[in-house]
């Protein structure tokens, strides 16, 4: 009964406003009406009797008032109508309002993307049963520290003998020639353990998975493949379990298709198209053995030390020399997140501290604002309003503000949080996309009522402490702020302008740098330019001499296509993802031996395709092929660092790989960028003819578009032999894109942390000088009174922020400067030292700094001087 | 113990209450009987009368309609509620119980 009354006094309350209202007026002047009358049955005059009444109930008004607060949920509608009250505020003056949701907007839309994509790494939970007792199993070498990587007889001796964990599993990542699905392919291929499905928790989606047995060799070989593969490759084929693959030579039945949602939660992100059982893990003869990475689930009770000391035992007994490497448990988790925790923690943190910039801003163009209030806040404390409703009143405003830019934050998150991903995609693990659930729509809204209250605070408590002293006063507005509120200010200035500049000084490096790599010379000509790789599946090509030949025949099948001017093959392009090094070999007339060298395995017409400049001698020729004398070719790096006198032709080298033979250089070719990160290498040329070469990359000058030949390309290697599939099909110049990505990534990243800092610091810059202006009006006014020239003016407003800005400048550079260390593992092509980049972000900013200063300050100095001395 | 104001509220809300026992009063009605029933102790200002009325009302004690004084002016009539009796009959019995513990403390030297 008392809930039903209640709530329909709340409905009443808050619909039916109007209604009450009246309801109420009439109420209270009846009963005015009715003490006038009672006191004038008592012998008062009318007029005397009414005037006697009103005065004894108090006001209306006020009684009105009394009345309206003691009804329920009055807070409500009290947050309502300062709601409203602020909303057209802001938008009578849409400017500010503008700036400062953009500039909140900016700064919270940052905070939530970066914890949205911290969230989903480092907060959320591994979907599978109970993840915090799944580990990685890991071992510390004596020279190299933690690997993830274990032998796989390593793996089994810890599954047969292990008791600290209940479950572990394995998995090997490699590539293989897969036959049986049309056209050869080369795919993804991961090698695992029944257990290791286990540990996921995965159902098959058609088919089954993986049995112990299967562990080890003897059962019928079989295979898994991934749902992208059945419903891509075999188009969904209801009948796909049963069907047979040929996998590297060797036939395999599909036993089952896993399901959409399966994912290797690791940072590698390799999306394995296939899995073979483990049985597969031993590598053919005289090829090296897989590496493994080993996953288990703690049993009931046991700690990661004590399993680890556990699987350290083991570890020992399997080692053949002991005590070189340790066992090493690290929860999934961790292990997962360990590559880019430091990174998004830092980006957590410089958004954080972007944030704290962005509410000082705020917090100023507010101050700057609030002086042109006292008089409406005057006249509320006068009217009898408690300091503590203004207060809220002014707070209801700022957080309004806050809000309205956290809306405006999570669009910019939802956006910006895509970059991130796309930005850090190499090292954050495999996971589901980001999703901006409520978790983080609740973060961003509790952001932004901190902010608004954060900001907001110090200038609603200042506009009510100034009216203690001056009330409704004419005289002058005492200076209400502190010295100690000068020197933060002034500090936030000198920081922001040195933070603005520090940025815009990186993002110019990187910005330089990108572009002097772009138009790099890398050593050969890359335009018109079609690479794609072979490797031959081992069975198929167990020699050397049958590696050659097919390479032989490829090259001529491909030479003989209409558009190709020149073909040749390298094993180890420039670019690309494979470099061979040797070291150690003697070398005629030198007394130490060339310690390192990059090898590449070339045909005869690779300088030619590649138009690589030539320096002396001879290239190969078809006459160098397996029985003849083994020749070499050197590029110039090498001639320079090893050649005594820089002569190399005719010199004997020790061979790489033949022990008691030599080979003789016989040509000097022009130097190539081997690879990105490295400066030029020394490279040695060796004969394919006269080498093994189970892979090669084939590369053909084309007289057109590269691409347009690439099906031609690929039918005539199949109709060569349809079961080594020609893969990574691709133009060269895209593989030097993607060399530049990560710098082009890099300066992108930059310039949109040195933009909002730029925005932010001539935010700050205007705000101050705004408020300053203001605060001095009077003053300001008297000066022109006496005739100072709007120019002095100026100058008296801006003096003190020049210096300030000039301060930041100074210590941006120096900034800079100390971080150089830093910008010098990005930058490359450039010294990190370059003085027109220095100068460049110096002067573009003086130029923004003095435009914000400029700006208020001349509003300020136009003031008229007998306005100025008349207002408050 | 509560609190000062609670405590006025509460007797305030009493007084009402008690007022309106036996029949149907307006505001200022109510005001005089509680000056009368309490023999002028307590003289309640409107500002301090309208907003317990409101209150009370809202509670669901009391309800509100509009009438017509003796003098025949419109004027807003209170009655109490059944759940308003049952508010009154407890609050008396603590009243009650209080006001005897009060004086047995205070008569103990």
């Amino acid at each position: 009964m008392r809930l039903l009354a209640r709530l329909s006094a709340w409905k009443r309350n808050l619909f039916d406003r109007r209604a009450m209202e009246q309801s109420l007026d009439e109420e209270l002047t009846a009963f005015i009406d009715l003490l006038a009358e009672e006191k004038q049955r008592g012998g008062m005059a009318p007029v005397e009797a009414r005037r006697a009444a009103t005065l004894e109930a108090g006001g209306l008004d006020q009684l009105k008032e009394e009345c309206r607060d003691s009804r329920a949920l009055h807070w409500l509608e009290v947050l309502l109508r300062d709601l409203r009250y602020g909303l057209r505020l802001l938008l009578r003056s849409p400017g500010f309002a503008a700036t400062a949701v953009l500039t909140l907007g900016l700064g919270i839309g940052a905070t939530t993307a970066i914890f949205s994509v911290v969230h989903a790494t480092l907060l959320r939970p591994l979907p599978y049963v109970q993840p915090e007792r799944l580990v990685y199993l890991k071992q510390n070498l004596a020279n190299y520290g933690p690997m993830p990587f274990s032998f796989p007889k390593e793996v089994k001796a810890w599954h047969e003998q292990s008791r600290a964990l209940s479950e572990i599993g394995a998995y090997i990542d490699t590539r293989v020639n897969v036959t049986g699905l049309g056209e050869a392919q080369r795919l993804n291929c991961g090698i695992g353990t029944a257990s290791f499905f286990r540990l996921l928790n995965t159902r098959p989606a058609a088919g089954r998975l993986f049995a112990p047995e299967e562990d080890r060799p003897g059962s019928a070989p079989v295979a898994l493949i991934s749902y992208n593969l059945w419903r891509g490759r075999l188009g969904g084929d209801p009948g796909a379990v049963g069907r047979v693959l040929t996998v590297d030579g060797m036939r395999h039945t599909i036993a089952g298709v896993l399901p959409q949602s399966f994912r290797v939660p690791d940072r590698y992100g390799f999306d394995q198209d296939l899995w073979l059982p483990f049985a597969d893990s031993e590598p053919a003869p005289d090829r090296p053995p897989y590496m493994a990475r080993a996953v288990g689930r703690l049993a009931p009770g046991v700690t990661v030390d004590a399993a680890q000391a556990e699987l350290d035992r083991i570890l020992q007994a399997t080692q053949r020399r002991p005590g070189r490497a340790h066992a090493l448990v690290v929860p999934w988790q961790e292990e997962i997140a360990s590559g880019v925790r430091t990174s998004l923690l830092v980006f957590l943190g410089a958004v954080g501290f972007l944030l704290l910039i962005a509410c000082v801003n705020v917090a100023i163009l507010l101050l700057s604002r609030s002086a042109g209030r006292e008089r409406e806040v005057s006249v509320r404390l006068a009217l009898g309003a408690g300091r503590a409703r203004i207060v809220r009143q002014l707070l209801t405003e700022s957080v309004l503000m806050a809000l309205a830019g956290a809306a405006a934050g999570l669009a910019f998150a939802y956006w910006g949080k895509d970059l991130l991903v796309a930005f850090l995609s190499k090292s954050l693990p495999a996971m589901d996309p980001v999703q901006l659930d409520y978790r983080i729509l609740a973060f961003n809204l509790g952001l932004g009522l901190l902010t608004g209250i954060a900001f907001g605070l110090t200038p609603a408590l200042q506009s009510v402490r100034t009216q203690e002293r001056t009330g409704l006063h004419d005289s002058a507005r005492g200076t209400s702020e502190s010295r100690a509120h000068h020197r933060v200010r002034n500090t936030l200035v000198v920081v922001q302008v040195a933070l603005a500049v520090t940025l815009t000084i990186g993002a110019g490096l990187l910005a330089k740098s990108f572009f002097r790599l772009r138009g790099l010379d890398l050593g050969f000509r890359s335009d018109n330019l079609l690479t794609l790789s072979v490797n031959l599946t081992p069975s198929d090509y167990p020699t050397a001499l049958r590696q050659a030949a097919y390479f032989e025949q490829a090259l001529s099948r491909v030479q003989g296509l209409g558009g190709v001017e020149a073909a040749a093959l390298n094993c180890c392009l420039p670019l690309g993802d494979l470099r061979w090094s040797v070291s150690q070999m003697k070398l005629d007339g030198r007394a130490e031996p060339v310690d390192q060298t990059d090898l590449e395995v070339v045909s005869p017409d690779y300088f030619r395709t590649m138009r690589i400049p030539w320096r002396e001698g001879r290239a190969f020729t078809a006459a160098d092929k397996q029985g003849a004398p083994y020749v070499a070719i050197v590029n110039e790096t090498f001639a320079r660092r090893f050649c005594p006198d820089k002569r190399c032709l005719g010199r004997r080298i020790e061979h790489w790989s033949r022990p008691n033979e030599t080979a003789l250089i016989i040509g000097v070719a022009g130097d190539t960028h081997g690879s990105a990160e490295r400066p030029v290498e020394p490279v040695l040329y060796a004969a394919y003819l006269q080498s093994e070469v189970p892979s090669m990359t084939m590369v053909l000058r084309t007289s057109g578009e590269p691409m347009s030949l690439a099906a031609a390309v690929r039918a005539q290697l199949l109709a060569l032999d349809r079961n080594q599939p020609p893969h990574n099909l691709m133009p060269m110049d895209d593989l030097r894109a993607q060399w530049i990505a990560p710098h082009r990534a890099d300066m992108f990243l930059l310039a949109v942390f040195a933009g909002p800092a730029l925005l932010l610091g001539s935010i700050g810059i205007y705000g101050v000088v705004a408020y300053t202006a203001n605060r001095r009006t009077h003053e300001i006014g008297i000066r022109l009174a006496l005739g100072a020239r709007p120019r002095d003016v100026l100058s008296l407003i801006t003096g003190r922020m020049l210096l300030l800005i000039a301060a930041g400048e100074l210590l941006g550079a120096a900034a800079a400067l100390a971080l150089n260390k830093v910008l010098r593992t990005l930058v490359v092509e450039i010294p990190t030292t370059d003085a027109a980049t220095y100068a460049g972000s110096c002067l573009l900013w003086t130029a923004v700094a003095l435009l914000a200063c400029y700006l208020p300050a001349r509003q300020g100095a136009r003031t008229d001087p007998v306005l100025a001395l008349r207002s408050e | 113990m509560p609190s000062s104001t609670n405590l006025l509220q509460g007797t305030l809300d009493l007084l009402v209450l008690r007022s309106l026992m036996s029949n149907e009063l307006h505001g200022l009605g109510i005001a005089r009987r509680i000056e009368q029933m309490t023999g002028g102790t307590f003289q309640v200002k409107p500002g301090s009368l309208f907003p317990a009325l409101h209150r009370m009302e809202e509670a669901g004690w009391l309800k509100s309609a509009w009438g017509e004084s003796e003098t025949n002016r419109r004027a807003r009539y209170y009655r109490m509620t059944a759940a308003g009796r049952r508010h009154l009959q407890l609050e008396t019995e603590e009243w009650q119980r209080i006001s005897i513990a009060m004086a047995q403390a205070l008569a103990t030297s």
